[in-house]
C-alpha cells in the first residue's frame, strides 16, 4: 500500500479517535487490497458509530422513562452485541425501580386519601359534638341561673315565715297576758258574787265560766307558742338546706362554665375551641395531603 | 447513469441479521457516505450515489405522510425509528428498520443525518405494509395532508405515537 493511502488512513482514524464520526476513508483507486481494507476500516466506524448513537439514545429514553426504545442488538456483534444487551438490561432494571417508586407513590396517594376522609369524618363529627355539648352547656347554665333564682326565693318564703312566726308568737304573748288578767278579774269578781249571796249566784257561775275560759285560754297559747317554736326550728333548717343547695347549684353552673369555654373557646385568646381545634385540624391535613400529592 | 425512471419489479431482497445499512447525508438529504451494504442492496454503484439525493432509493409505495414525520422529527433534533420500503437501481424492494440520527459538530450544531437500518421481521414489515398501502391510497385519492390525518387518526386509534408503534412492531417481532 502506497504511503499516500496509509495517510489518507491516518488522517480519517485520528479524526474519528477525536470522536468525529462524519469521517470515513475514501475511494482509495483500483487495488483491491485497498479497497478490501477501506471496506474494513469503514465497517468498523460505521459499527461503532452506530453504537455510540444507539447507547447515547437508549440511556438517554431510559432517563426519561420511555422504556420502550431499548438498544436494538440486532446488526451488532460480539462485545457490541453484548454491551448492546447489558445496556438493556440496565434500561430494565431502571423501569422496574421506577415502577416501584410509582407503586410506592400511589400507595402513599391512598394513604394519604384514607387519612384525609378519616380526619375529615373525624373533625365533622367532633364540630357536631362541640355544638350539642356547647347547647347542653348553655342550657344548664340557664337551668343552674333558675335554679339559684328559685332558691333564693324559697329563702325569701322562708324569712317571711320566720318573721310571720315572731308576730304570732307576740300576739300569743299578749293573749296570755289578757288571759292571766281575766282570770284575775273572774277570781276578783266571784269574790265579789259571794258577798253579795243569793243575789249573786248567777253572778258566781258566770264568774266561774269566765275563769275556766281564761284558763283555757292560757293554756291554748302555751300550746300555740311551742308549735310557732317549732315551725320557727324547722324555717332555720329550711333556710340551712337551701342555702347549701344554692352554692352546690353555683358551684355546678361554674363546672358548666367551664365547659362551655372549652367547647367554644371563645373566653381567653389563644384558647381555641373544641370546633375551631377540629377545623385546624382539618386544615392542616388538607395542607399535609396536597404536599404529599404534589411530590 | 440508468433510466432516469426505474420501475419496481416486484423483487424483494433482504440482508442479514448482523448487517447495517449506513448512510450518510448532509442537512438537504444528499448522500455522502454510503457503506458496501447499501450500495449491495441498492445495486447502485458508489460513484452513483455519492453527491445525489437520498431519494433516489424512494419507493412508490413509501406515503409521503411518513418522510413527513421522518423530516420532522429530524427538525426538532430528535432520533426516529422507521420501517421504510426502498428501491433499488433494478427495481428490486428491500425493507428496513432504519434508525435516522442528526450528526452534530462539536459544538452541538447538526451538520447532517446519520441512518443505520436493520433487517426488519416479516410480521413487522406486512403489519406496516397494510397500513402504508391506506396511507399512499389516501394520497392518491387526495393529498399529503388527508394521508397525514389518516396516520394520526390510525396512531390515536391504538393509542400511540408513531414511535410507540414501531417499537411495538419491533419488539413483538423480535421477542
Amino acid at each position: 500500500m502506497s504511503d499516500d493511502i496509509l495517510s489518507i488512513i491516518e488522517k480519517v482514524c485520528t479524526r474519528v479517535a477525536a470522536g468525529d464520526f462524519e469521517n470515513r476513508v475514501p475511494k482509495l483507486g483500483d487495488d483491491p487490497q485497498a479497497e478490501a481494507t477501506r471496506q474494513a476500516i469503514n465497517r468498523v466506524l460505521d459499527v461503532t458509530d452506530a453504537f455510540v448513537r444507539e447507547s447515547g439514545a437508549a440511556l438517554t429514553a431510559a432517563a426519561d422513562g420511555r422504556f420502550h426504545r431499548q438498544f436494538l442488538p440486532r446488526g451488532m456483534r460480539g462485545a457490541y452485541a453484548h454491551s448492546a444487551v447489558t445496556i438493556n438490561r440496565a434500561a430494565d432494571a431502571m423501569r422496574v425501580k421506577v415502577e416501584e417508586i410509582e407503586h410506592a407513590k400511589a400507595a402513599r396517594f391512598d394513604l394519604a386519601g384514607e387519612l384525609e376522609s378519616a380526619v375529615q369524618s373525624v373533625s365533622e363529627q367532633l364540630a357536631t359534638a362541640a355544638t350539642e355539648m356547647g347547647a347542653t352547656a348553655n342550657g344548664l347554665s340557664q337551668f343552674a341561673r333558675d335554679a339559684v333564682a328559685d332558691a333564693e326565693r324559697g329563702l325569701g318564703s322562708v324569712g317571711a315565715l320566720r318573721d310571720s312566726s315572731d308576730q304570732i308568737r307576740k300576739a300569743v304573748s299578749l293573749i296570755t297576758q289578757i288571759a292571766s288578767q281575766t282570770r284575775l278579774l273572774a277570781l276578783n269578781a266571784t269574790i265579789e258574787a259571794a258577798r253579795a249571796g243569793e243575789a249573786g249566784r248567777g253572778f258566781s257561775v258566770v264568774a266561774n265560766e269566765v275563769k275556766t275560759l281564761a284558763t283555757e285560754t292560757a293554756s291554748s297559747s302555751e300550746s300555740i307558742t311551742n308549735q310557732v317554736s317549732t315551725v320557727q326550728d324547722s324555717a332555720k333548717g329550711a333556710i340551712r338546706v337551701l342555702e347549701s343547695v344554692t352554692e352546690s347549684i353555683r358551684q355546678m353552673s361554674e363546672l358548666v362554665d367551664g365547659i362551655a369555654s372549652a367547647v367554644d373557646g371563645n373566653r381567653e385568646p389563644g384558647q381555641p375551641g373544641l370546633s375551631q381545634l377540629a377545623e385546624v385540624l382539618r386544615a392542616e391535613v388538607t395542607r399535609f395531603v396536597a404536599k404529599v400529592r404534589a411530590d | 447513469m440508468r433510466a432516469a425512471r426505474i420501475q419496481p419489479t416486484g423483487v424483494e431482497r433482504s440482508f442479514e441479521d448482523h448487517e447495517i445499512i449506513v448512510t450518510k447525508t448532509d442537512l438537504k438529504g444528499i448522500i455522502t457516505y454510503a457503506n458496501d451494504v447499501f450500495l449491495r442492496l441498492s445495486a447502485f454503484g458508489e460513484e452513483e450515489v455519492i453527491g445525489k439525493p437520498h431519494n433516489i432509493i424512494r419507493h412508490p409505495d413509501m406515503p409521503r405522510a411518513v418522510f413527513k414525520l421522518l423530516w420532522d422529527t429530524l427538525g426538532q433534533g430528535e432520533e426516529i425509528f422507521a420501517y421504510v420500503v426502498n428501491m433499488a437501481g433494478d427495481g428490486a424492494a428491500y425493507w428496513v428498520l432504519a434508525h435516522v440520527t442528526p450528526s452534530r459538530d462539536a459544538s452541538g450544531r447538526v451538520i447532517g443525518y446519520h441512518s443505520s437500518r436493520r433487517r426488519p421481521d416479516r410480521p413487522a414489515v406486512d403489519a406496516v405494509k397494510r397500513l402504508y398501502a391506506r396511507l399512499r391510497e389516501e394520497e392518491r385519492r387526495n393529498d399529503l395532508n388527508a394521508s397525514w390525518q389518516l396516520l394520526q387518526d390510525e396512531l390515536a386509534g391504538r393509542g400511540q405515537t408513531y414511535e410507540e408503534f414501531v417499537w411495538d412492531l419491533t419488539l413483538g417481532a423480535t421477542r
